[in-house]
């Protein structure tokens, strides 16, 4: 049957009453993360007749849990357990209508100009420059109110990181958010009941249903049925928030199809729609993380962690070597399942975090990739990847450095959670194996943040899967909008440079259809 | 022939009738209906839990007072499928692999019962062992099992509340998505809320550790 869909209308799960089709869209958009509702926004206003298709449902505050551990098994595929095979490193993909955005720390910073030219240059791209990319920046900096963490809701823990930073001459600043009214909550992770965090589900989802874009929620995109070079519609089923049960079956046809799955979905969709787009030989391929590492610093005065932004400053004073440094929360028992030990020692550290503070490094391990390959019966992939040996020194240059600032704020010890290395070390002269020790990758314990690079964009498409616009080489009408087309890291945190390529993508679109 | 193939029967026999009492017999009945865990894997959590968390020191609470192995019955439900597997054996692996690595007293002392069978020092030991171990598939075991029991005595309204880190009361502004969704599980019609219902947005006044906890992490909540 017909899914006569309304112009502006969200469809939810309990609506669904049997197997439908909707064939009269322009354009179908996969995944409503920030990449899809940018695309469903900019089209929808652009006039063109938009459907969007989400896999989770929508959240409301009612629906969150502040529980880190509860929060997961709503919020994430595979409850947040998913780790990647070979170098085993936890990775998470969000499920949930506004996609990473709705559980993410809001981080919004551009791309630094080296590395657009990298890409440029390596991956012969003509129009990716910053200067190409500024209006597309500007016009999702101005929508979602991204402007620098203020003080007064940067709290001790993001403090404390500025004074070791100014003390060592190393660069810092507010990290700016897509927020609005933060009170500092500390619980961008778990959704934000202040309801500042401009998630995509409150700010370019609701945008697009006022311009008349249709929103199905709920609904698992399994195939992208195409032939020859052309994609019709994608098909897929109904699937139960947080159980996952799959049940009726829909079809939605579209002259455009836009895939905003995520890194981790976009090319599993590919590889089971008769490994679409892949003349290539890349989709899957080329796998890349921002592996991060913390530590957790205690000082000897009350620092109540859990007040200020979730992650308020950063440093980027080190991105030319290769990582980022961030303040960093999370809700207390998801932060405190790297606390070493066990009994009273562990309790004694647990006791430990009012007076803590937790900093971490994201590092561009450009030599450390993998692959996403489909499992069986699920959407969810098979990720290999492994820490190139090459780029462990980065990471230990991050640690170091981490431990550096740590005590030039005053902390008192520090947990840096490496193997092989002690459990709390009281100065810096104790903390110098993290500089000189020879570690090896199963020595870190490192976390798998932003994916990339699935479905890269390049010059020549036998090395690329779309062009730099987001159109698959290979398809007249099908594009993808999402962090898989990055050629390479962006260096920084990745969402709102997703955002600026989706914002060019959509009005690429436009002028096609 | 005939008696030493008799002989190899009853020795099998035997050690069939000890690994099957051992798995399944003699687990105490829980105190409340399970969700998903046997009597035999709450019996191993609740005693992990026990050993990882002991009472006293700067948090009162213990393990077993925080209702860890509760969390993680409820936890364990939440996952899906293929993980709720890995779980399950994870947790049978450590109340088994004493067979294998004997707590302190070895066999006579009965440092090889199941692990939530053995003494307080017995199961430190044990877990120490893990912890400790050369083999990366050990440290794996127990990083595994002291994350999901973290999570759970973490959970605990009790031990969050000691440690100044319950989560404070915060009003929800009202704004265009709550009029567009309704929640999780119901129909659109079920929203009633409407626009003469919006509320000004956040005004960014932070918070602070004096506001009032949220109420269901409240004193009056049990532990």
């Amino acid at each position: 049957m017909s899914a006569r869909l309304s112009p502006g209308e969200v469809r939810v799960f309990a609506q669904y009453r049997g197997d439908f089709r909707e064939d009269e869209a322009d354009v179908a958009v996969v995944g409503s993360g920030p990449g899809g509702a940018v695309v469903a926004k900019e089209l929808a206003e652009a006039g063109k007749r938009v459907v969007l298709l989400e896999e989770g449902p929508p959240l409301t505050p009612q629906d969150y849990e502040w529980d880190g551990a509860r929060s997961m098994t709503r919020t994430l595929r595979e409850a947040g357990l998913r780790v990647t095979r070979g170098y085993v490193m936890p990775t998470m993909q969000a499920i949930c209508l506004g996609g990473g955005s709705l559980v993410n720390s809001a981080i919004c910073p551009r791309a630094p100009d080296f590395t657009l030219e990298r890409w440029c240059t390596e991956f012969e791209l003509a129009h990716t420059t910053l200067a190409e990319l500024k209006p597309h920046y500007a016009s999702v900096e101005e929508f979602l109110g991204i402007a620098p963490t203020p003080e007064n809701v940067q709290g001790a823990r993001n403090l404390l990181f500025k004074r070791g930073c100014d003390a060592l001459g190393y660069s810092s600043e507010p990290i700016p958010r897509n927020v609005r009214g933060c009170r500092g909550s500390g619980e961008c992770f778990t959704g934000c009941r202040s309801r500042a965090k401009q998630s995509m589900d409150i700010s370019y989802v609701p945008a697009a249903l006022r311009a008349g874009a249709r929103v199905l929620t709920s609904v698992q995109v399994q195939q992208v049925v195409s032939e020859g070079n052309r994609a019709h519609a994608v098909v897929g089923q109904v699937v139960a928030p947080f159980t996952g049960h799959r049940s009726h079956r829909f079809e939605v046809r579209a002259k455009v199809i836009v895939l905003a799955a995520g890194c981790m979905a976009t090319p599993v969709l590919l590889q089971r729609s008769g490994n679409l787009a892949n003349r290539s030989g890349q989709v899957g391929e080329n796998l890349q993380f921002h592996p991060g590492v913390a530590i957790q610093g205690i000082f000897p005065e009350r620092t109540d962690p859990q007040f200020g932004a979730t992650q308020g400053y950063q440093s980027l004073h080190f991105l030319r070597q290769g990582f980022k440094l961030e303040t960093l929360w999370a809700p207390p028992g998801v932060l405190a399942v790297r606390t070493p030990g066990f009994g009273q020692a562990l309790k004694n550290r647990l006791a430990e975090i009012p007076y803590s503070a937790t900093w971490d490094a994201i590092s561009s391990c450009h030599r450390s990739l993998g692959t996403v390959r489909a499992r069986r019966r699920t959407l969810d992939p098979v990720l290999h990847w492994q820490l190139d040996e090459h780029d462990l020194p980065i990471l230990q240059h991050a640690l170091w450095t981490l431990a550096e600032i740590f005590f030039a704020a005053g902390a008192r010890k520090i947990l840096p959670a490496v193997r092989g290395v002690a459990d709390e070390l009281h100065s810096l002269e104790q903390a110098e194996p993290l500089r000189s020790k020879g570690l090896r990758p199963r020595d870190l314990v490192c976390g798998g943040n932003h994916v990339f690079s699935t479905a890269r964009m390049h010059g020549d498409p036998r090395r690329g899967v779309v062009d730099e616009y987001g159109k698959c080489h290979d398809l007249e009408n099908l594009w993808i909008a999402d962090t898989s087309v990055f050629p390479q890291s962006p260096s920084v945190n990745p969402m709102l440079t997703c955002m600026a390529l989706a914002h060019r993508t959509a009005h690429a679109v436009a002028e096609r259809v | 022939m005939m008696r030493g193939m008799s002989l190899l029967a009853l020795v099998l026999v035997a050690a069939s009738g000890y690994a099957l009492s051992r798995i399944f017999l003699g687990y105490p009945r829980p105190p409340s209906r399970l969700v998903s865990l046997s009597r035999a894997e709450l019996a191993v959590v609740d005693a992990a839990a026990e050993t990882l968390f002991p009472a006293g020191g700067p948090i009162p609470w213990s393990g077993r007072d925080a209702g860890t192995a509760a969390f993680v019955d409820a936890y364990v439900a939440a996952v899906p499928r293929n993980l709720r597997i890995l779980m399950r054996m994870l947790f049978l692996l450590v109340e088994h692999a004493t067979v294998l690595f004997p707590a302190p007293g070895g066999l006579l002392g009965g440092g090889m019962r199941r692990f939530s069978a053995l003494s307080f020092e017995q199961r430190v030991a044990a877990l120490g062992g893990w912890e400790r171990s050369t083999l990366f598939a050990r440290r794996l075991v127990f990083t595994s099992l002291r994350a999901i029991l973290t999570m759970g005595y973490l959970s605990s309204p009790a031990v969050l509340r000691v440690l100044g880190l319950a989560p404070r009361e915060i009003p929800t502004p009202i704004c265009e998505a709550d009029l567009l969704y309704p929640r999780v599980g119901t129909l659109p019609s079920t929203i009633a809320l409407r626009a003469k219902d919006l509320t000004p947005p956040s005004d960014g006044t932070p918070l602070g550790p004096t506001g009032p906890v949220r109420a269901d992490y409240a004193e009056r909540v049990q532990a």
